[in-house]
């Protein structure tokens, strides 16, 4: 199962958590993916190439930046930077996700509602 | 602004990310190889775990494009391809859209030169035209006289300037050989008014509207031609009509003004009518209205505002001036774009408005291909909307085929139309003002653009009714050769409405075929034929040297008479002047008024017009004898009806000197001969003899057997040798001034009757194609029929029937629409009913005619039919 089929189930995932990831550090498109990966302890299995249409999607809307740099391992890479109004973004769509989640709890469990 | 930039910048973008995705790819391999992997299984692994490489690229760079515009240019593309696998339909359609938007693109140019353009000069939004509106019978506007004009240019507080103009002759002296110029007397702020000031020198001033100043601006044109573009040209004097004037002024290359066929050679100021051969100048005739009137207007004031003012003005000199002025107590301004304009405007707009109809016939030729080939395709269609695309993306494709197409017909049609203008303007005449300055211009490019645009969607609307009709899908169910075709209703109805349209138009040409015939052929009331007309400005004591001229030109070979007079037939200018009827006299302002003209003796004969009772004029008809006159039928019907006019006796208010007042008899009543072309009927006129009111300058005429050009020589070295320093200018015969006269409403015919025919025949085509389309779709059904005993005239017959079906539904409809078009045609209509029976029966028939013949062939096809063939194809 790809990454990719649910993403049409929960648009803006993908975007949200790489926004996150870069709030904390700029990274590199590789390193992103290592990193989501890791931290989602594979249980989220990202095809990783559809990191980059959501980069340059981003890209495009002006919530991160992008500049070639170079890696730890001194490979030529382009470096991803959140911008303010990616940061804006996020903290946007984590209160969204939020009571978005909350709702479906109360839903799941209705007796304690 | 952002996706300009980013579509400059979208190239670097995507190599930005197709080498982040390799570096990607690059750094996952090296890493799975360090965890012990071959290269290659590394390789493998990296581009799975990856995704698909391509895809995903792809909808990396999908971010960046500019979809709507990018989509749009890749419907073209396949649009372009569509046609391409259809070449036939490809230029059919073409080629009728191209003649239906080249049609209009070529009147627009038209109407835009002659009616849209503003005029050349500064802010010309500002300048109006001022005449007087006389208020007897029907009011219609009327030249101002010098005293009112002085009047108008005092009282006024709202106009910058306000100037007067008239034409004249002149005969220039001394620089070359005598040379005829066309001038024009002015008021001193020309210039001013028009805000073009000369190139070298400088306008007029006040003081030299003074008696006795003689100045001259001339134009460049002839500064160029007779002057060697002198540039201390300013301040010389030249021989004008034998005085000295002093140019003070050169006009800049294209200044003219007014704007006429004929340019403007010269200007000078009204200090000319000041000093007149009458002993009163015209300056001082408060009814001498003999002038045109351009304003400026100040800024902010509008015309009516305009009007206001010069109407309480002219109520003013109404009161204090009745004997002249009581019949004028009101102003008429028009823009003077309206003014000089205005008389174009009705046969260019029925041009342009049969010239959309056109367009509409070749509408419905192209949306009715369009709908067969959207029947083609309806299994296409049907797959496409089977596998997933929307109505709207089907639509969109249909729409962006229209577009293409009408926009490579338009292509096309722009520039057929150059190339056909050069060859019908010249067919035009000069008559149409600014007819000279049609091109193609922006505003015409983007009139084309629009109504292509406009026109695809017409035809394309058809084909996308048909795709929006709920039944799309059963296309892939039907099978080949079918007879179920929803398309077919919608193509009946366009191929009906083509018919209608085809006998719109051709009843229209039909009516103004019949009226220029009228027009051609009416009775003149004299004849045109063999008789030349010229000018010349005699310097000399003109009673005596129009004699002598008469004389010499009696005497030329082949001659058969000559006379003098003026205003000449067909010329359309007009002296129209009030007299006093002995037996009923009345107050001034309130006499009887008719057109009046001044000839010599022998006129009548020489012109071709019978005397009807009474007597010519002869040579015992001078200054000292007996005032006498000659009438024509229509005024002495009109003013002495059911009397003998022989005899009665009326006081013209036009003299010579002071011997001149006097009541004159009537010694002779002629026949009506035409002074105006395109008036509806006979007009009352008046003849002085000529050397009882000897004004200037009567044009000379001359009866001959002998070519014109055989006689040129003659009358040249005639006048020559009563004065070899006198130009001759207007030399005509008649017949080429009647058909001048003609060429605008010949042009109108012309291109209308093109029109039609066109019309017509994309009509017939249209039929044609529509019936072919049904005989061959219905091959199985007919086949049956015959198989089932049908004879080769049945079938015939049933295909005619259909094809007479639409021409009866299309004639019913198009008579209605003929017969709304007549009455647009009302205002150039000449001598036929808007409402012709007979022509719009004619015109019936010939859309008859035209619609068997389209039938003819598919009918034959049809009953050709091997019903074997036919069955067995399925």
């Amino acid at each position: 199962m790809s990454f990719k089929d649910r993403k049409d189930l929960f648009p803006g995932a993908l975007e949200m958590m790489i926004l996150q990831t870069l709030e904390r550090q700029p990274l590199h498109g590789y390193a992103l993916v290592q990193h989501i990966k890791q931290t989602s302890k594979d249980l989220l299995q990202i095809e990783e190439g559809s990191l980059y249409p959501a980069l340059q999607r981003m890209l495009k809307e002006g919530w991160v930046k992008a500049e070639w740099g170079v890696s730890a391992s001194g490979r030529r890479v382009r470096i991803y930077e959140l911008t303010p109004a990616g940061n804006k973004h996020l903290e946007r769509e984590v209160s969204s996700f939020e009571r978005m989640l909350e709702g479906i709890r109360l839903v799941l469990s209705p007796r304690k509602a | 602004m952002n996706w300009i930039k980013q579509l400059l910048v979208r190239r670097q973008m995507n190599r930005d990310l197709s080498e982040e995705i390799q570096q990607h790819i690059d750094e996952k391999v090296e890493e799975l190889v360090e965890a012990g992997l071959s290269q290659e299984e590394a390789a493998a692994r990296a581009r799975l775990e990856f995704g698909n490489l391509a895809l995903l690229a792809e909808r990396g760079r999908d971010v960046w494009r500019w979809h709507s515009l990018e989509d749009f240019f890749s419907d073209v593309r396949f649009a372009l391809r569509q046609l391409g696998r259809s070449p036939a339909f490809a230029v059919a359609a073409v080629l009728t859209l191209a003649l239906g938007i080249g049609t209009n693109t070529a009147v627009f140019s038209v109407v835009n030169a002659v009616i849209l353009r503003p005029l050349s000069y500064p802010e010309s939004e500002r300048l109006v035209s001022v005449k007087t509106l006389d208020l007897r019978g029907v009011p219609k506007p009327s030249d101002l006289s010098y005293p009112n004009f002085f009047d108008f240019r005092s009282a006024n507080k709202v106009f910058e300037h306000i100037v007067s103009y008239r034409d004249e002759q002149f005969s220039l002296t001394g620089v070359g050989e005598p040379f005829h110029l066309r001038g024009e007397i002015v008021s001193w702020d020309l210039f001013p008014v028009l805000g073009v000031p000369p190139v070298i020198g400088r306008g007029f001033l006040p003081a030299e509207e003074e008696r006795g100043q003689r100045v001259l601006v001339i134009s460049h044109r002839l500064w160029r031609e007779r002057f060697g573009e002198d540039p201390t040209v300013v301040g010389r004097s030249v021989t004008i009509d034998g005085q000295p004037h002093t140019i003070v002024g050169v006009a800049p290359a294209g200044f003219s003004f007014p704007i006429a066929p004929e340019p403007v050679d010269m200007w000078t100021t009204l200090a000319r009518d000041a000093d007149s051969d009458t002993f009163t100048p015209v300056t001082e005739q408060r009814g001498a209205r003999m002038l045109s009137v351009i304003a400026r207007l100040k800024k902010g004031v509008t015309i009516e505002q305009a009007q206001a003012q010069l109407d309480v003005i002219a109520a003013s000199l109404a009161k204090q001036y009745p004997d002249s002025n009581k019949n004028f107590p009101r102003t008429y301004l028009r823009s003077e774009i309206e003014n000089m304009t205005g008389d174009a405007k009705p046969p260019l707009l029925i041009l342009l408005a049969a010239a959309g109809l056109v367009l509409l016939v070749a509408c419905g030729n192209v949306a009715n291909l369009l709908l067969m080939r959207t029947a083609e395709r309806a299994r296409e269609f049907a797959l496409r909307t089977a596998i997933g695309a929307g109505r709207v993306r089907l639509v969109r494709q249909l729409v962006t085929e229209s577009l293409t197409l009408s926009m490579i017909g338009c292509t096309v049609g722009v520039l057929a139309a150059i190339g056909t203008m050069r060859l019908i303007l010249p067919l035009a005449g000069n008559h149409l003002p600014r007819i000279g300055e049609v091109g193609i211009d922006g505003r015409v490019l983007l009139f084309s653009v629009v109504l292509a645009a406009v026109t695809s969607l017409v035809f394309g609307l058809a084909p996308v009714l048909r795709i929006l009709g709920p039944r799309v899908v059963e296309g892939l169910k039907e099978g080949a050769g079918t007879t179920t075709d929803g398309g077919e209703k919608l193509r009946n109805a366009l191929c009906v409405g083509q018919i209608a349209l085809g006998l719109v138009l051709l009843s229209a040409a039909s009516l103004l075929i019949a009226s220029f015939y009228n027009v051609m052929n009416r009775d003149l009331g004299f004849q045109p034929a063999g008789l030349l007309s010229f000018s010349v400005n005699p310097q000399q004591e003109q009673a005596v040297f129009y004699s002598r001229l008469r004389e010499k030109m009696g005497s030329i070979p082949g001659a058969t008479s000559a006379a003098i007079g003026m205003p000449l037939p067909l010329t359309g200018s007009q002296m129209t002047v009030a007299f006093n009827i002995e037996e009923r006299p009345a107050p001034a302002g309130e006499r009887p008024r008719s057109n009046m003209a001044i000839v010599s003796p022998g006129y009548f004969r020489t012109i071709g017009t019978p005397i009807l009772r009474g007597r010519d004029f002869n040579e015992q008809d001078k200054l000292d004898g007996a005032p006498v006159l000659i009438v024509n039928q229509a005024f002495a019907e009109k003013f002495f009806p059911g009397v003998n006019v022989l005899g009665k006796r009326i006081e013209p208010g036009a003299r010579y000197g002071a011997a001149g007042a006097k009541m004159r008899e009537i010694v002779g009543v002629v026949g009506n001969a035409r002074q105006s072309l395109l008036t509806p009927g006979s007009e009352p006129i008046y003849y002085f003899p000529y050397e009882q009111l000897p004004w200037c300058c009567p044009s000379v005429l001359v009866r001959s057997q002998t070519p014109l050009v055989s006689l040129e020589q003659d009358i040249r070295n005639s006048v020559g040798s009563l004065d070899n320093q006198l130009p001759i200018y207007n030399l005509r015969t008649m017949d080429g001034l009647f058909a001048d006269g003609m060429t605008t409403s010949w042009f109108v015919v012309l291109l209308l009757g093109s029109f039609a025919t066109v019309a017509l025949l994309l009509t017939v085509t249209g039929l044609y194609g529509l019936l072919s389309y049904a005989v061959v779709r219905r091959t199985r059904e007919i086949g049956l029929r015959v198989a089932l005993g049908a004879s080769p005239g049945e079938v015939r017959a049933m295909v005619l029937r259909r094809a007479m079906t639409f021409v009866l539904l299309g004639m019913a409809v198009g008579i209605a629409g003929a017969i709304v078009g007549g009455r647009a045609l009302k205002t150039v209509l000449f001598g036929v009913a808007p409402y012709n029976p007979l022509l719009l029966a004619i015109a019936c028939l010939v859309v008859a005619l035209a619609g068997g013949f389209a039938a003819y062939l598919p009918a034959r096809h049809a009953a050709s039919i091997d019903p074997m063939h036919a069955l067995r194809n399925e």
